[in-house]
C-alpha cells in the first residue's frame, strides 16, 4: 500500500502526537500508509477524524475542504484547490499544509 | 460646527513657503463621503494638485490623515496615511505607518496636516493642544532618522511616549525617489517616494505631542465590546503574529512559491528556515515594542546573538525586509538582514524598492554589465551583505555614478543602462516595485500592483480573503478569470481600510471593523458602504491618474516581473498568457471602458464622483 507524508506548516509542533515528527517550531510530519485509491481529500478527513487539532485548524470536516486560513500543495507544486481534493495518491507522494499569511 | 463623533474635526493646514499656518473643518459631509485616511487624502489631492505640477514642485500637497478610529481605543488603531503626487509613478501615491502618530495627531486637535509649498531653510514642524509650530531644522540636516528622534526628543525634554515623531533621513533630503517617512523607533510610510517629497519641501521632521481630546465616541460600551471581539479573531484567525512576528510567515510564503529569491532568477531558498520569524524569535534576544494600545504586539527590538553580527541590536525586520534584505539579495545570514533593515531604516528607505535596485545592480555585476570601476570598488556579488550596506550609503548620498544611478528606482536605472540589463529589472510599468514577494507565485498581487491607482497593491493584502466580505473563496490561484474577477469583486474593502486609522494586521475582519466604526461614530453603516467608500476612493485616485498622464498600456509588468519561474513550486506558470484578456475583465468588471481603463460615466456617477466627469 502507498505510504506518503504529510507536512503541516502550521506551528502545531507537537500537538499531533508521538507518531509526528516535529523538526523546528514550524513543522510537523506524518507519516502515513493509504489504501489503494485513497484521494488527498480521503486523507486529509482521516487525518481531521483521528486528530482534534487537524480538524480545528486545517481540514473542515462537514465542508470537506481545507480552511480558508491554509492552503496546501501536492508534492511541492501549487495546484488547483479541487485537482489537489481529487489526487489519487501513490508512494512517496507529499502534501504540504501551508498558513495563509500576510506581511509588511 | 459641530464636529463628528470620533473626529477632531480640524484638518491643520501649514504653507511651508509662507510659514502661515490655519485649521480648517472637518465636517460631517466630507467625513460621510471620504471617512479619513486615504479618502480625505484623495479629496485634497485631487481638488489642490493639478496636472502639470511635478511632484517636487511646491504646489504639490503632502497629506497626513488619520481616521476615525485612529485614538479610538480600538487595539492598534494609531495610523496614519500619507497621500501625495510621488516621484517613482509621478502619480498618486498613498502609503501608510503605524506606531503612535495617528492617535497623538488627533489627541492634539487634528485628523490630519496638508502640507504645500517648499520653506526656504530646513524646518521641523511642532504639533501640540490644538496649535502648530514651525521650527528651525538646520541642525538635523543630513542626520538618520533616528538620530533626529534623540535630538528632538533632548531638545524638546521630553519622554519617549510624550511625542510621537517622524521624519527623513539623508535618502529625502537626497530625493531618493524612494525614500520613507520613518518614525517612532522604526515605522514607515514608504511607497512611492512619499519621504523625497517630504524632502522637496525642507520639511525634516513632524512631532506630535500627545493630547487629551478623546472625540466624542458616540457608544463606548459597544465599542468596548466590538473590540474585545476583534481582539479575539485577530489572536485566533489568522497568523500567530503576536508569537512569529510576519516574518513567521517566511517559510509559508517560500512554500507556495512567492519568496522573491535573487532578483526573481530561481525559486529555490534551501535555508529559508534558518531565516523565519520562528528562527529569529526562538535563537534571538527579543524586546516587544507594541504600538499604542495594541496587545498583539507583533512588533520586537531583536538582539542578534549568533553569527557574525552578534550583538547588534536592531527592529526585528517585518517579513518584507526580511525579505529584501534575505533572498532578493541573494543573503542567507539572518543577522545581517537585523544589520540591513536598520540601515536602510536609518537612512529613510523603502526596502522593497531599494532591494529590488540593489538586486538587479547584483545580477549585472555578476553577469559582467557592471565591473567593480561602475561600482567604485564594491564586488558586488550576491550575499555581499557589507557591500550592500554600502551600497545603502551611497545611494542614500547619491554618491558615485552608481549611487545616482540607483537613487532613481530600478526602472529608470535599468533603462539608462540599457541592452540586455533593461529585461533583468523587476517592476510595473508605471514605475514602481512590487512589495516583498515574488508575485509570479500570487498572482492577484502581481495583477494588482499593475493596474493600481495607489502606487502600491490597492484591491488585496497577504492575497485575497474574498470570504471575509461574504464572497466565494479562491479555488485556483493560477486562474487568468477567477483572479481578474475576484481581484475587481474585492476591490474598495481595503481602500476603506486605510480611511480608518487601523492597523490591518490587528483588525483582520471587515465586519468587526464597522461595528466598531458604528459605535464610534453613531452611524449604521454595513458592508456595501464600506465599498462604496472604498471605491470611490479607487476611482478618484484612478481619474486623478489619468489627468496627470497615466497610460493604460503601462498596466503590465517588466520582462523579469511577468516571466515564467523556471523552478520551485509555481514552475511553468505564465500570467502573461491572457495578460490582455484579464486587464479587459477586470476594467469591465470595475465600470471602466474595457479597452481603455478609464471610469464609465456612469460609474462615477453611482459612487457620488459625477463632478470628475468633464475632467475625463
Amino acid at each position: 500500500m502507498p505510504k506518503v507524508s504529510v507536512e503541516f506548516w502550521t506551528w502545531m509542533g507537537k500537538d499531533l502526537g508521538a507518531d509526528a515528527l516535529s523538526p523546528s517550531e514550524m513543522r510537523s510530519v506524518l507519516g502515513v500508509v493509504v489504501e489503494h485509491g485513497t484521494t488527498a481529500r480521503m486523507l486529509l478527513d482521516r487525518l481531521a477524524k483521528e486528530n482534534p487539532r487537524v480538524a480545528e485548524k486545517v481540514f473542515h470536516r462537514e465542508r470537506q475542504r481545507l480552511y480558508p486560513q491554509v492552503v496546501a500543495i501536492l508534492n511541492d507544486r501549487v495546484v488547483r484547490e479541487a485537482d489537489l481534493y481529487d489526487a489519487v495518491l501513490s508512494d512517496g507522494d507529499r502534501i504540504t499544509v501551508l498558513p495563509q499569511y500576510v506581511g509588511g | 460646527m459641530n464636529r463628528p463623533r470620533g473626529y477632531a474635526g480640524n484638518i491643520l493646514r501649514v504653507d511651508l513657503s509662507s510659514g502661515r499656518r490655519w485649521g480648517e473643518d472637518l465636517d460631517e459631509r466630507m467625513v460621510k463621503k471620504w471617512v479619513g485616511g486615504v479618502g480625505v487624502g484623495a479629496a485634497y489631492l485631487y481638488d489642490e494638485v493639478s496636472p502639470g505640477v511635478e511632484w517636487s514642485d511646491p504646489e504639490n500637497r503632502l497629506i497626513w490623515t488619520t481616521g476615525p478610529l485612529a485614538g479610538s481605543g480600538v487595539f492598534g488603531a494609531s495610523t496614519f496615511n500619507v497621500v501625495t503626487k510621488g516621484p517613482m509613478t509621478n502619480l498618486a501615491g498613498s502609503s501608510q505607518a503605524n506606531g503612535f502618530f495617528g492617535a497623538y495627531l488627533k489627541s492634539a486637535g487634528f485628523d490630519g496636516i496638508v502640507f504645500q509649498g517648499t520653506s526656504p531653510t530646513p524646518v521641523y514642524l511642532l504639533v501640540r493642544d490644538g496649535a502648530a509650530e514651525i521650527r528651525d531644522a538646520r541642525h538635523l540636516v543630513w542626520r538618520d532618522v533616528f538620530d533626529v528622534e534623540d535630538l528632538l526628543r533632548r531638545e524638546l525634554g521630553v519622554k519617549e511616549r510624550e511625542v510621537s515623531i517622524y521624519a527623513i533621513g539623508p535618502a529625502g533630503e537626497h530625493r531618493v525617489r524612494y525614500s520613507a517617512i520613518v518614525g517612532d523607533g522604526g515605522h514607515l510610510a514608504a511607497h512611492n517616494g512619499v519621504g523625497a517629497v517630504m524632502g522637496s519641501k525642507n520639511l525634516k521632521a513632524v512631532v506630535a505631542y500627545k493630547g487629551t481630546d478623546t472625540f466624542g465616541i458616540y457608544d463606548p460600551e459597544a465599542l468596548r465590546k466590538a473590540n474585545r471581539e476583534l481582539y479575539e479573531v485577530a489572536r485566533t484567525w489568522g497568523p500567530p503574529f503576536q508569537k512569529w512576528g510576519t516574518a513567521g510567515g517566511f517559510s509559508a510564503i517560500y512554500g507556495v512559491g512567492a519568496l522573491p529569491v535573487r532578483n526573481l532568477t530561481t525559486n529555490l531558498y534551501p535555508n529559508h528556515e534558518r531565516m523565519n520569524g520562528q528562527f529569529i524569535r526562538t535563537h534571538f534576544k527579543v524586546k516587544p515594542k507594541p504600538c499604542h494600545k495594541c496587545p498583539v504586539s507583533h512588533v520586537v527590538q531583536v538582539t542578534v546573538t549568533e553569527g557574525p553580527y552578534c550583538g547588534f541590536v536592531g527592529e526585528e525586520p517585518e517579513y518584507e525586509s526580511l525579505a529584501a534584505w534575505g533572498p532578493v539579495i541573494g543573503n542567507d545570514e539572518v543577522g545581517a538582514t537585523v544589520m540591513l533593515t536598520r540601515e536602510a531604516d536609518r537612512l529613510g528607505m523603502d526596502c522593497n524598492e531599494a532591494s529590488w535596485t540593489i538586486g538587479w545592480a547584483i545580477e549585472c555585476f555578476e553577469k559582467g554589465v557592471f565591473t567593480t570601476r561602475e561600482t567604485d570598488g564594491i564586488e558586488l556579488r550576491w550575499g555581499n551583505v557589507e557591500g550592500v550596506r554600502e551600497l545603502l550609503n551611497r545611494i542614500a548620498r547619491r554618491e558615485g555614478y552608481l549611487g545616482d544611478l540607483l537613487a532613481d528606482g530600478v526602472m529608470r536605472a535599468s533603462r539608462r543602462v540599457g541592452g540586455e540589463a533593461a529585461d533583468w529589472a523587476v517592476y510595473a510599468q508605471k514605475g514602481v516595485t512590487p512589495r516583498g514577494h515574488d508575485h509570479r507565485g500570487r498572482w492577484c498581487e502581481l495583477f494588482d500592483t499593475c493596474v493600481t491607482n495607489t502606487s502600491t497593491i490597492e484591491s488585496t493584502f497577504g492575497g485575497l480573503k474574498p470570504e471575509l466580505v461574504d464572497l466565494p473563496p479562491v479555488t485556483d490561484p493560477f486562474s487568468h478569470d477567477e483572479v481578474s474577477t475576484l481581484n475587481a469583486k474585492f476591490n474598495g474593502i481595503r481602500q476603506f481600510d486605510d480611511c480608518l486609522g487601523i492597523c490591518r494586521l490587528a483588525s483582520p475582519d471587515p465586519k468587526l471593523i464597522l461595528k466598531c466604526l458604528n459605535a464610534v461614530t453613531g452611524w449604521d453603516w454595513m458592508l456595501k458602504d464600506a465599498f462604496t467608500v472604498g471605491r470611490r476612493v479607487v476611482n478618484q485616485l484612478r481619474v486623478f491618474n489619468f489627468r496627470h498622464g497615466m497610460k493604460a498600456q503601462d498596466e503590465r509588468p517588466s520582462k523579469r516581473y511577468g516571466s515564467v519561474p523556471i523552478d520551485g513550486p509555481t514552475q511553468g506558470r505564465d500570467i502573461m498568457e491572457k495578460w490582455a484578456w484579464m486587464l479587459e475583465n477586470y476594467y469591465r468588471l470595475m465600470g471602466w471602458d474595457p479597452k481603455t481603463g478609464k471610469p464609465l460615466p456612469q460609474t462615477l456617477k453611482e459612487l457620488g464622483l459625477a463632478e470628475l466627469i468633464r475632467d475625463l
